[in-house]
């Protein structure tokens, strides 16, 4: 059993490091895009920057902690990208029938699948979120918690995309639902929650998981709380499998396709 | 012993249906229909351990539903299908390990890297140590001729080398069963001749059973001993090469050229298929007459030149696909 995972670590690696070499490959635009995302990113800091010079909070955020915001935003969000990119383009591997490589290996089929690519601008943004947060001035503590913040964001992000994924085994226009739930969910993600009332408060703690991939994490780094610490995880583990299982039940109606088709 | 069992092997599509039309999309959304396509009819059948078999019909007969629920792709809708003794529905990632597969139309190598650095990743997938990997990629590398190109990426391969490269993929981890769906489309004759030498090579030294679906006669008559015919989802013919070309090689294709123009008597079991001045082109059918009477009817002590063939398989699995076919069907 020990075998086996390790083996399929060492696959999932490999997938990685192949999907970055591939990416490098053409070194200009690689960096270029990793350093622009950077860029891009820190503009729109500065206009925080400019808003709290107007006023001293913001929804109950102070500058650090809007900082704290888009480090564990970017960073978990660029996690996701560089591991687990594929995972946004899932519908469309569904409907077109491009599962069939994964499906002939003798590996996890939905892990092989979300590591066959990565992002090059989301090198930009893991990079920019980890600065973000090393800089908060969170402590050695406080930064190896937000780091684990990263992941369980990371994992609830990529939960969430396969979720809605998945759903393209059943109905054949989702990619754009899915493609907007998560670009609504990261937009949502980089404003302080306490200016969400109602509603939108309901929506982005119960229906997109903002809450818990940012809002709860935050309100943590900046007063533990046991409960909150725990709620988090506990939704992590819990979205995850069952993404999961409504991935492997509607791998049961892939219908593949006969269309051409190559690894890239 | 059974390498492949299939029983009564089902499979039905969903299809949505759409009328023309911007009218026809409204609906569409408004009212959805879906019709079923039956893709697989409970087909039937079994490959022993180190066989060649050819799986072949015309595009829309269920051979590549088929293929992908023998791989464990799809999922069958009913019936039963073994293969190494293994379902590959339940036990998908277990089957994986002792079958090859070769999709002529899918990619399965990262055209980005060079095909060692692929072989090696095979390797990793299949947890073949790295070690027994490397020399397996030195003797395959050999075997198959890739030394020239084994360390350019794959994107800049030719088709013939690419195919070659995802032959020597699918046989890293030694399989005991090949599946090979289409693996010469669009190679050239030369390499077609040297991707099938290389396949019944395989086959001679590793005894691997090989599944083979392809559109190309060449392929099926040089590779295979055995042949099914699926039309419409069905079996149409289960049959070996050599008793297939015994039922249906009684027709003889004769081609004389004349000393002079010359017309030919009406006579049962001589078709023209073609009469140009002096040049004719005949089918014989020597269940109805004897070859050496249709030569005398045809007056050979005239004949300038001549050429007896027999009726290219092509041509027969084509009168199988449509008679069959129609039958199949209804």
């Amino acid at each position: 059993m020990l075998t086996v995972v390790k083996n399929q670590i060492l696959v999932c690696i490999l997938s990685v490091k192949y999907n970055i070499m591939r990416e490098m490959l053409n070194k200009v635009t690689f960096l270029m895009n990793v350093t622009f995302m950077i860029l891009n990113n820190a503009s729109i800091l500065i206009q925080w920057f400019v808003l709290f010079r107007l006023r001293e909070d913001i929804g109950g955020y102070t500058m650090r902690e809007v900082m704290l915001l888009w480090g564990l935003t970017a960073a978990s969000f660029g996690l996701s990208r560089v591991l687990f990119a594929r995972v946004y383009s899932l519908p469309e591997l569904i409907v077109s029938g491009k599962l069939d490589s994964y499906l002939v290996q003798p590996k996890n089929v939905l892990l092989s699948v979300m590591t066959s690519s990565t992002n090059i601008s989301a090198i930009g943004d893991l990079l920019y979120g980890l600065i973000l947060l090393a800089v908060c001035g969170l402590g050695v503590r406080g930064f190896l918690l937000s780091l684990l913040f990263v992941v369980t964001g990371m994992i609830i992000l990529t939960a969430f995309a396969l979720f809605l994924g998945s759903l393209a085994f059943w109905f054949v226009r989702v990619e754009m639902l899915s493609g907007e739930m998560v670009m609504g969910l990261i937009s949502f993600a980089t404003y302080p929650d306490g200016i969400f009332q109602g509603i939108s408060r309901f929506l982005l703690y119960f229906i997109m998981p903002v809450g818990m991939i940012v809002y709860h994490p935050v309100h943590i780094l900046v007063r533990f709380d046991a409960g909150m610490f725990f709620t988090v995880l506990g939704y992590a583990c819990l979205l995850s499998v069952a993404a999961t299982v409504v991935f492997y039940r509607g791998l049961r109606r892939y219908a593949s396709s006969s269309l051409m088709e190559a690894r890239m | 012993m059974q390498a492949i069992s299939v029983k009564e092997l089902e499979k039905t599509f969903r299809v949505r249906r759409k009328e023309k039309g911007m009218r026809g999309s409204v609906q569409a959304i408004l009212r959805p229909q879906t019709e079923e396509v039956k893709a697989v009819r409970g087909v039937s059948f079994g490959v022993d351990e180190g066989e060649m078999l050819a799986f072949i019909g015309p595009n829309g007969a269920g051979k590549s539903t088929t293929i992908k629920m023998l791989t464990g792709i799809l999922y069958p809708d009913g019936g039963r299908v073994e293969v190494l003794g293994i379902d590959p529905a339940k036990r998908r990632r277990q089957l994986a390990y002792q079958i090859g597969t070769v999709f002529g139309q899918k990619e399965q190598l990262w055209t980005h890297l060079t095909p060692y650095d692929n072989f090696r990743f095979f390797g990793a997938i299949y947890d073949i140590p790295e070690k027994e990997t490397e020399r397996r990629i030195g003797e395959l590398t050999e075997r198959f001729e890739l030394g020239g190109f084994i360390n350019t990426p794959v994107r800049n391969l030719s088709l013939g080398q690419r195919i070659r490269c995802e032959i020597v993929a699918s046989l890293l981890h030694k399989p005991k069963v090949l599946f090979l769906d289409e693996p010469t489309i669009g190679l050239d004759p030369v390499v077609k001749e040297s991707v099938r030498s290389l396949i019944k090579q395989m086959n001679r030294e590793f005894n691997t059973t090989i599944f083979l679906t392809s559109h190309d006669v060449g392929d099926i008559e040089k590779l295979c001993k055995r042949i099914i015919i699926v039309n419409a989802g069905q079996i149409v013919l289960d049959d070996s090469m050599e008793h297939l070309k015994y039922h249906y090689l009684h027709k003889k294709i004769v081609e004389v050229k004349m000393q002079e123009e010359t017309t030919f008597p009406q006579v049962e079991g001589i078709t023209i298929l073609k009469h140009k001045g002096t040049y004719a082109r005949l089918e014989v059918d020597t269940a109805a007459i004897e070859i050496g009477d249709a030569l005398r009817r045809i007056n050979a002590q005239a004949v300038e030149d001549i050429n007896i063939s027999n009726v290219p398989l092509e041509n027969i699995i084509m009168e199988i696909y449509k008679a069959e076919g129609k039958d199949a069907a209804s």
